[in-house]
């Protein structure tokens, strides 16, 4: 198959699975007030973007995302760095961070709230520490992603220590570190959302988590396409950066 | 001096921490209503253990059923995905697109839909570990040498022969590792969907301790679930293991995560 026709086939099924759930419900194969139909979806989304409550719990949200990030990408960023250069630092503490992973981050949410409370600090402070761990490991990748007999024969030619780390280093792991802030991202996003949904008095995590327990079928589904898509535009503009940066590649 | 090895300083580092737990809040460094004594939530653990037995059954049975869903559905759409080229053209980037919702927020539609009993946990937390499983099904049936598989048909393998024979041995490596990635992810999906609303589980436990602020229960309950997800983690690799020998045994190591770029495997646990 050709790029335009995989591109229609795609669009022909977003548009089947948009129009099921636009119909279904409205003549009752699906129960409306389970799935409500997505017209009537849309427009409780526009509802809720202009009342002034969601336009404020949005706002501390994004906030929040943002503090967080920029919190956990530098410290991350430096531990994964030293455990990619030192060699007996990275012996000690790769194998470690693999039990990290398998652990939930999520069972220490707790932990925050009885330290921070249940405000603004805890959701930062939980987004940050669900985050770190990602961009340490990423952070090693990206430094090992550097090939070896590029710097070897940079420096045979005589580069100098500052060369070598902007011709060779910073373009060799411009895609891994690019890919480290996405997927980092995806982390970041995650895990406010669940402080919020955990505890919390405003912010969209709460207003959906909200919307579920009242039962609120149309306002919940509305929260979810919004947050999906900002999600999924934020993912796909990334992926295009790394998609350029990495061209020299191939 | 010679330094110690890294596992010896692995070793120390995790004595250091289980020391600084028991002595930080005795000495009164930390509150502890932040982090109770070590001695204190064991001995909170053995003597409510009938209480955490019951729930750590209910969260077992849930995860459980979850990691079947999750394996089976991952497994089979996996197995279609990876093995049909006009599917996988059409449907893996998608995939990595959804990758970047966070799931969690579908959670408060699962108890709308299923109650707050175990039905919605199980669903969450199966869908939670289908996208691990079902992606590296599909990388792994990818990323099989195409000359075992000229050998094969060339040989005149029928297709039902050449699905057991090549397909399955050939990518064992890369699905089991999938499927430990999504047993944890399972693990995680229960636990965290327990916490939010729940109304039985080890996850529930934490939530109700934690709103009476009774921190020693929270943290007999956090220790629980760390153990049960390390002890998932070392028995899914000591599994891996065995399977590989065959492999391993052989001439060549076949990378087990060789997954190109655009298939790339997802990162682990975004909770």
């Amino acid at each position: 198959m050709t790029q335009t026709q995989i591109i229609a086939a795609r669009l022909a099924l977003l548009a089947a699975i948009l129009a099921a759930w636009a119909l279904l419900p409205k003549y009752g194969v699906l129960d409306p007030r389970l799935l409500p139909p997505l017209g009537d979806v849309l427009a409780m989304l526009g509802k809720q973007l202009a009342r002034s409550q969601v336009q404020e719990a949005i706002g501390v949200t994004a906030l929040e995302v943002v503090v967080a990030f920029v919190i956990a990408v530098p410290i991350g960023a430096a531990i994964g760095v030293a455990a990619a250069e030192f060699e007996y630092f990275g012996q000690i503490f790769k194998p470690m961070l693999f039990y990290v992973f398998s652990v939930p981050k999520s069972i220490f949410l707790p932990m925050f709230i009885l330290i921070f409370g249940i405000g603004f600090p805890q959701k930062v402070a939980y987004a940050a520490f669900s985050t770190v761990f990602i961009v340490i490991m990423s952070a090693t990748a990206a430094v090992e992603s550097v090939k070896a007999d590029h710097v070897l024969v940079a420096r045979s030619c005589g580069a100098t220590k500052a060369q070598i780390l902007w011709r060779i280093y910073v373009p060799s792991m411009m895609p891994v570190l690019l890919e480290t802030l996405r997927i980092s991202m995806i982390f970041n996003f995650t895990g406010v959302m669940i402080a919020e949904m955990y505890a919390s008095r405003t912010g969209i995590g709460h207003l959906i988590a909200n919307w579920g327990e009242n039962f609120q079928m149309p306002e919940l589904f509305a929260g979810v396409i919004m947050l999906s898509v900002v999600a999924i535009c934020f993912n796909e503009a990334v992926r295009l950066l790394e998609v350029r940066v990495s061209k020299w590649r191939t | 001096m010679r330094r110690p090895s890294p596992s010896a300083v692995r070793w120390m580092l995790l004595a250091a921490l289980l020391l600084l737990w028991e002595l930080m809040p005795q000495t009164k460094i930390v509150p502890e209503l932040f982090l109770p004594s070590l001695s204190k939530t064991l001995t909170v653990l053995w003597k409510d253990r009938v209480e955490y037995a019951e729930n750590l059954l209910v969260t077992l049975y849930e995860v459980g059923v979850a990691m079947l869903i999750a394996c089976g559905a991952g497994i089979l759409v996996g197995a279609l995905v990876g093995g049909i080229s006009v599917l996988r053209n059409l449907m893996l980037p998608v995939f990595s697109s959804l990758y970047a919702v966070p799931i969690v927020i579908l959670y408060p539609i699962f108890t709308a839909w299923f109650g707050i009993g175990s039905e919605s946990k199980i669903a969450f937390a199966g869908i939670y570990g289908f996208f691990p499983v079902m992606l590296s099904t599909a990388a792994g049936i990818r990323t099989i040498d195409p000359q075992y598989m000229l050998a094969a048909r060339s040989m005149g393998a029928t297709l039902p022969q050449q699905i057991v024979r090549v397909i399955i041995p050939a990518s064992i490596p890369t699905v089991l590792s999938g499927l430990r990635l999504g047993g944890a992810l399972t693990i995680i999906g229960v636990v965290v969907s327990e916490m939010l609303t729940a109304s039985a589980g080890i996850g529930y436990l934490v939530t109700r301790y934690r709103t009476i602020l009774d921190s020693p229960h929270v943290f007999a309950a956090i220790l629980m679930i760390l153990l049960l997800s390390i002890l998932f983690d070392l028995l899914a690799r000591a599994v891996e293991r065995r399977t590989l020998v065959w492999q391993t045994a052989g001439r060549r190591v076949p990378s087990a995560g060789a997954a190109t770029s655009t298939t790339r495997m997802p990162a682990p646990a975004p909770v």
